[in-house]
C-alpha cells in the first residue's frame, strides 16, 4: 500500500533523502521493531522510531514510574508516576504518531515468553538494566535470527553496537560473561540524565538504517561515548569461535536452557513475603532479610530484622550471603535485589529471592507507614 | 621504562579516585597493570584473575588493537584502554 496523503506530508523531510524516499519510508512502516526496557535508553529510542514511522513498536518493560525515573525517562511526565511504564509509553508514542501501532508488554522479558515476544518482532533495541536480562536478549536474537542494537550506561559513559546475527560478533562475543562486572546500577551510581538520550538516539539510528538497509552499522564496533571529554571512540570486536551462543559448538541452543544464565530467581510478591516472615516468627522456616540499599536509604526506613549489606559490598565479599534458611534480597524497587540474586547465583547461593516491585512496593501493598527513602 | 597513558573504564575509576586516565609505566599490558596494582591496590584483580587471564566483563585495547593475553606488548602505542561492561539503562 503506498503512502497516505498524511503521511507523505508527515515524512516529507524523510521523503527529500535519496536514501530513504517513498521505498525506505514504505519499508520503515512495515518494520515491527521490540524496545526492551522503557528507561533511560528505551525512552529516545522509542520516541525517534514513533516519530521516524515504523509501523510497529512493541514497549516490554514491567516497572511502574517513579519520580526518579523523570531526570532521564523523557516518556514519562509527573502525571505518570506510579503508572505501567509500558502503558504509558505506548500512549505518548501513539499521541506522537497516530499512523503507526504500539503494542505494550507490561511484563518483564522472561525465558519463558523471549522466544514468543522476541519472534513477532523484526529488530530489537535492548536498553534493559539487568545483566541477566541482556545475555537474554542476545541469546534469543542470536537463536532467532534477529538484529540486535544494544546500549548501556553508567554515569557519564556509554556504549553501544549493533550485533546481525550471521554477520557479526554477539553480546557474549564482546563479554562472555559480565555478571561480575560492577553491580552498581544508575540507582546508586548515578547517571547523567542526558547521557541516556545520547546512546538512545544512536540506537534509533541503527534500527532504521537496519530496516532501510543504507549506511554501515556498528557491525563489530564498539562505540563508546565519554560525556565528559565529548569523546566518542570506537573498537574492534571479532566473533569468538568459542562463543557460548554463536560459536561453532554453541553450549545454549534453547532460550529455556538456564545454566549459562543462572540458577532461576524465586520473585515474592509483597503479601507473599509478609506471610513467609509471619511463619518464620511461627518457627516455620528460618528467612534472612537483606537490604542492599545505601546506609543512608537503610536509615530512613526497613524492615524489620533487615539486615544492611549495600549491594557494592556484597559485590566486593559475597561471604556473608553463606547461610540457612531463605534469603530474600530487597531494595527499592526490585532492580538491585535482581542484581544481588546475580551476585548470590555466581557465589554458589542457590535459588536467592527477592522483594518484587522492593520496598515501594511493599509500602503500597503491606505497610504504607513505612518510609521509602 | 616507557610511560603510557591509561583510559580507565567508568566503572574502574572508583579505584583511581574518579580519574578518567592515568599515566602508567611498563613495555607491556602486564607491566602496566603491575604499575596500576602498585597505585590503586585491588585494580587489576578486577580486571585480571588468578590464572592472569582477562576477565570475561573486561576488554583491553593497545590503542585499537586489542590485547588477548597480558603478556602481549604495547609497542609504540601510547595509550592502554581499559573497557568494562556497562549494564545501565
Amino acid at each position: 500500500m503506498s503512502l497516505s496523503a498524511s503521511e507523505l506530508d508527515r515524512y516529507s523531510r524523510h521523503l527529500s533523502l535519496a536514501e530513504i524516499g517513498r521505498a525506505g519510508q514504505e519499508r520503515l512502516r512495515a518494520a515491527r521493531v521490540l524496545v526492551v526496557g522503557a528507561g533511560g535508553l528505551g525512552s529516545p529510542a522509542a520516541l525517534y522510531l514513533a516519530a521516524a514511522g515504523v509501523g510497529v513498536l512493541g514497549i516490554v518493560d514491567g516497572d511502574r514510574v517513579e519520580r526518579s525515573n523523570l531526570q532521564r525517562q523523557v516518556l514519562f511526565g509527573e502525571s505518570d508516576i506510579g503508572q505501567p511504564k509500558a502503558v504509558v509509553a505506548s500512549g505518548r508514542l501513539h499521541a506522537l504518531n497516530r499512523e503507526i501501532s504500539v503494542v505494550a508488554h507490561a511484563h518483564e522479558l522472561s525465558p519463558d515468553n523471549a522466544r514468543s515476544l522476541i519472534g513477532s518482532y523484526d529488530i530489537v533495541i535492548d536498553g534493559t538494566d539487568r545483566t541477566a536480562a541482556r545475555y537474554l536478549i542476545n541469546d534469543a536474537c542470536v537463536i532467532l535470527g534477529k538484529p540486535l542494537v544494544s546500549a548501556a550506561i553508567h554515569r557519564f559513559e556509554g556504549h553501544a553496537i549493533t550485533y546481525l546475527p550471521g554477520r557479526g560478533p554477539c553480546y557474549r562475543c564482546l563479554f562472555p560473561d559480565a555478571t561480575a562486572a560492577s553491580a552498581a546500577s544508575c540507582a546508586e551510581a548515578g547517571v547523567l540524565g542526558v547521557l541516556p538520550g545520547v546512546l538512545g538516539t544512536i540506537q534509533a539510528t541503527e534500527a532504521i538504517k537496519v530496516v532501510l538497509g543504507v549506511g554501515e552499522p556498528l557491525l563489530g564496533r564498539l562505540l563508546t561515548y565519554d560525556a565528559l571529554e565529548m569523546c566518542f571512540r570506537e573498537f574492534p570486536v571479532s566473533r569468538r569461535p568459542d562463543c557460548a551462543v554463536c560459536g561453532s559448538a554453541p553450549r545454549i541452543v534453547s532460550l529455556e536452557d538456564q545454566s549459562e544464565r543462572g540458577a532461576a530467581v524465586r520473585r515474592i510478591a509483597p503479601g507473599e513475603l509478609e506471610q513467609l516472615i509471619r511463619a518464620a516468627d511461627r518457627g516455620g522456616g528460618a528467612i534472612r532479610l537483606i537490604d542492599v540499599r545505601e546506609p543512608a536509604e537503610f536509615a530512613a526506613g526497613h524492615l524489620p530484622n533487615a539486615e544492611s549489606i549495600p549491594l557494592d559490598v556484597l559485590d566486593r565479599d559475597p561471604r556473608p550471603l553463606l547461610g540457612p534458611g531463605l534469603t530474600v534480597f530487597i531494595c527499592r524497587s526490585g532492580t538491585r535485589s535482581l542484581r544481588a540474586c546475580e551476585i548470590a547465583v555466581r557465589r554458589g547461593l542457590l535459588e536467592p529471592a527477592h522483594l518484587e516491585g522492593g520496598l515501594s512496593a511493599w509500602a503500597a501493598i503491606v505497610d504504607p507507614t513505612l518510609r521509602v527513602a | 621504562m616507557m610511560n603510557r597513558t591509561v583510559r580507565v573504564a567508568s566503572p574502574l575509576r572508583s579505584y583511581t579516585g574518579g580519574a578518567a586516565t592515568v599515566d602508567a609505566a611498563g613495555t607491556t599490558v602486564s607491566e602496566l597493570l603491575a604499575d596500576l596494582e602498585r597505585r590503586f591496590p585491588g585494580m587489576r584483580f578486577r580486571m585480571i584473575d588468578e590464572q592472569d587471564r582477562i576477565r570475561p566483563h573486561i576488554r583491553l585495547y593497545a590503542g585499537t588493537r586489542e590485547i588477548h593475553a597480558i603478556t602481549e606488548a604495547m609497542e609504540n602505542e601510547p595509550v592502554l584502554h581499559l573497557i568494562c561492561a556497562l549494564s545501565g539503562g
